[in-house]
């Protein structure tokens, strides 16, 4: 700050922001009340006031590469208590928004997820994947995708085979964590040199052993919502939040469960319903599905708040996975084979959309928010 | 001024509202020859004016002021005085209104002699909302030194009671009449001056500056009392919880204006009260630190620059840019923590100070009581002047928030355009 800056003002980033959710970032006037009411902002350098001249002012390098954007959890107490409605929680999100994109290869995929006119083709593309390759190995006599799969019970397995799950899941999977990747190394050099130069740390580099230290101790915060926590006009966020993050959990271990089991044991499902495991599948479909709701209804009642696609994408992705996987499992039960099949079919159209996507989507947040809190933690900003 | 026979004019002025807009509207228009009535709804004339310890630049004391324009009333017989009078119903068009007002009763008549016997006989203590709550006075009281009439009230809280018997047996001048009730007159005028003015905005209602929770947070008004001679504390700056005299004190300024919560608008005077009363401060306590918190500081005008740059030059009154948007009190001390960002280095602040002055800004009284339906009015109860259709206009603060320089040229104008009205009628 104490040098001169010379502001060049990227005007297109202005506008892009407002369209993304931040259109009232003009009318703030920098009383900084927002630094204030935020009940999680640092003493030092506090967010978000900077942020909001810096957004206005189009200083998209000021604001891209800025940890503080990710440490806001946008609980809104600063858009409830803002004099001008300029809304600066909005406006974070928005930049985040911008941000995911920013750091994510290729961006046409990014752009194609924010853009609710392209839903219907990023929802077709696994589905032609998983069509196109079960035509083409049945072919050659592999029969992983079969419509016909018949027998007494219903095995999901039987219709759509394990091995074409994990031949499509597990490359996509793997792809996302490297786009993740190359994303991050950019990010976690921004955030420093961004750190540095507004005086927020003290460090002169980072070290990677004291980073994962850094990470290992804010890792019990993350998992018990202390940040969410701490605010007030939206608290209610916190548990639904918190059903949503642990169902996703749960259901991660149960799925990496069943892979050990099936190559590693050769143990095919369906699992009875006695085996604890299954318990916690189920356990965590369901605190899915009741987060998905919650969140939708904590989304409608907040009308200050301003809810984007984006948004709206995430919620009903995770409602839709939760879903489509609960009910696949109540019409196996309930004997309903047809219906059973196509659910599940869907469900892993749905899972693929989770794993290919997430990177793009506001989903990224699990892993910059994660990298931006270990980052203060390290850099030990109070 | 002109007392001559000058050519006869038709119909009368009423102003309402007995402020400083108030009596300039009536004064203007009654020295060039008009009759005018005035109203005002409190037992006494000045309005808040009459509240302040010292104007802003020239940090003179607003009785002089006051006192020349009282007189200037009482040696008119143009002008017809109502006070404890409400505007009731109005009707009728420009030039011709028919005007009922309703008007309580003093219980005290014109022989009071102010010997304020009556009010060392009554025992009953009512909370002084001249001083906005800090004391109490009598049941039977005068309501400030200055008042004009100079005539104590006698409380509607005390009728009926064995106090207002008390006061009645206490006054030696048969002035106090229990059995006065309130009645209602009518009058026939050709314009209306609105000079209703403002409210301080009501502090309780910003949740986030604990004023009515921490005894050591205060409003500019109630500063304006503490610092006056005639106030509660008879000029000595104390703070309410232990009647200390602060050695730190914290301005918080656009408290509820300039923000869509509160007040929208910026309420124009608080500014400048605030670098006057850092005046007030360091003239008692040279030692005292004064930290003023602010969001843009706005001084208007040639003038008010000037004054705001001498305070600049203090080295005791420090300004911070950032607005107050927390305080906290210490249990023991009942000294009060502010928390703002300064937006200048980027740094969270936490001031402990002894007290807290609130800038709290000006909402019309119409915003709460809108007297006339055939008045337009903006969003926040601000008057908007009709001067096509002309017959009512709104004066002061009743129009927009205004210092009384600004208020005095603006009812001066409205006096020319009830002059008008008649005139053209």
């Amino acid at each position: 700050m104490a040098d001169t800056y010379r502001i060049e003002p990227d005007i297109n980033f202005i506008k892009e922001v407002r369209t993304l959710g931040g259109q009232d970032l003009k009318k703030c006037f920098q009383c900084a009340t927002c630094s204030v009411a935020c009940p999680i902002s640092p003493e030092n350098k506090p967010f978000p006031r900077k942020e909001m001249i810096a957004a206005s002012w189009g200083l998209k390098d000021k604001l891209i590469g800025n940890a503080d954007i990710w440490l806001c959890h946008n609980c809104g107490d600063c858009t409830a208590i803002c004099p001008r409605g300029a809304k600066p929680g909005d406006v974070l999100a928005a930049i985040r928004s911008y941000a995911i994109t920013e750091y994510a290869t290729p961006k046409a995929l990014a752009k194609a997820v924010n853009d609710p006119k392209k839903l219907p083709v990023l929802l077709a593309i696994p589905a032609i994947i998983f069509l196109v390759l079960g035509f083409v190995l049945k072919a050659f006599g592999i029969h992983w995708l079969n419509f016909n799969p018949g027998g007494d019970m219903i095995v999901h397995a039987n219709f759509f085979s394990s091995w074409l799950v994990d031949l499509t899941m597990i490359p996509t999977f793997l792809g996302a964590i490297a786009i993740f990747a190359l994303g991050l190394k950019r990010f976690l050099n921004d955030i420093h040199r961004n750190a540095v130069s507004e005086g927020k740390t003290d460090k002169k580099k980072i070290d990677s052993i004291g980073f994962l230290q850094a990470l290992i101790r804010i890792i019990p915060a993350i998992l018990k919502h202390n940040k969410f926590n701490e605010c007030t006009e939206n608290r209610d966020r916190a548990t639904a939040h918190m059903m949503v993050f642990f169902g996703f959990i749960g259901l991660f271990i149960v799925t990496n469960i069943f892979f050990i089991a099936l190559y590693v044991f050769q143990q095919h499902g369906p699992y009875s319903q006695l085996n604890p495991v299954k318990w916690l599948a189920n356990a965590a479909g369901v605190s899915l599905v009741i987060g998905s709701f919650l969140m939708i209804k904590n989304r409608l009642s907040k009308t200050d708040q301003g809810v984007r696609y984006a948004d709206w994408y995430l919620i009903g992705l995770a409602l839709a996975l939760g879903l489509s996987g609960m009910l696949t499992e109540m019409t196996r039960l309930g004997g309903l084979a047809g219906i059973s099949y196509a659910l599940y079919f869907i469900h892993l159209i749905l899972v693929w959309c989770l794993f290919a996507y997430t990177p793009f989507t506001k989903l990224a947040h699990l892993i910059y928010r994660t990298v931006a809190m270990t980052y203060m933690e390290y850099a030990e900003r109070k | 001024m002109t007392d001559e026979k000058t050519a006869p004019v038709n119909g009368s002025i009423l102003v309402v509202g007995g402020g400083i807009s108030g009596l300039t509207t009536t004064l203007e228009a009654a020295e060039v020859g008009y009759e005018v009535f005035l109203i005002e709804k409190n037992p006494y004339l000045g309005g808040r004016v009459a509240q302040l310890n010292q104007y802003f630049p020239k940090l003179c004391p607003p009785t002089c002021g006051l006192e020349i324009n009282f007189r200037r009333i009482k040696d008119n017989p143009r002008i017809k005085t109502f006070t404890l009078a409400e505007v009731g119903k109005v009707s009728g068009t420009p030039g011709h209104y028919d005007v009922t007002i309703n008007l309580n009763p003093r219980y005290i008549n014109e022989k009071c002699t102010c010997c304020g016997d009556c009010a060392k006989a009554c025992q009953m203590e009512i909370s002084n909302d001249f001083n906005f709550g800090i004391d109490k006075h009598k049941g039977a009281y005068l309501p400030f030194e200055m008042a004009f009439p100079a005539r104590y009230v006698i409380s509607p809280q005390i009728i009926g009671t064995e106090d207002a018997k008390r006061c009645l047996s206490a006054c030696k001048y048969d002035a106090v009449d229990l059995d006065m009730k309130a009645k209602t007159i009518h009058l026939s005028v050709g314009a209306i001056v609105w000079a209703t003015g403002w409210e301080p905005y009501d502090a309780t209602k910003i949740d986030n500056l604990g004023f009515g929770r921490y005894p050591n947070i205060v409003t500019n008004m109630m500063l304006e009392r503490l610092a006056a001679p005639n106030g509660p504390t008879k000029g000595k700056i104390l703070r309410p919880s232990d009647e200390k005299e602060p050695k730190s004190i914290a301005f918080v300024q656009c408290a509820g204006s300039r923000d869509e919560n509160h007040l929208p608008y910026c309420s124009y005077i608080c500014c400048m009260a605030s670098l006057k009363q850092t005046t007030y401060i360091r003239e008692r306590y040279p030692d005292a630190e004064i930290y003023v918190f602010y969001i843009d500081l706005r001084a208007p005008g040639y003038r008010y620059e000037r004054f705001y740059k001498k305070i600049k030059e203090d080295q005791k009154v420090h300004f911070v840019k950032g607005k107050v948007a927390e305080v906290s009190e210490d249990s023991d001390s009942k000294n009060i923590t502010v928390v703002a960002e300064n937006a200048v280095t980027g740094e969270k602040i936490r001031q402990t100070v002894e007290l807290v002055v609130l800038a709290t800004g000006m909402q019309p009284t119409a915003a709460q009581a809108k007297p006339s339906p055939d008045l337009k009015y903006t969003q926040d109860g601000f008057m908007i002047n009709d001067f096509e259709r002309g017959g009512m206009f709104a004066a002061g603060c009743a129009n927009k928030p205004a210092d009384v320089v600004s208020s005095n040229q603006n009812a001066t104008g409205m006096a020319l355009k009830a002059i008008q009205t008649l005139v053209r009628k």
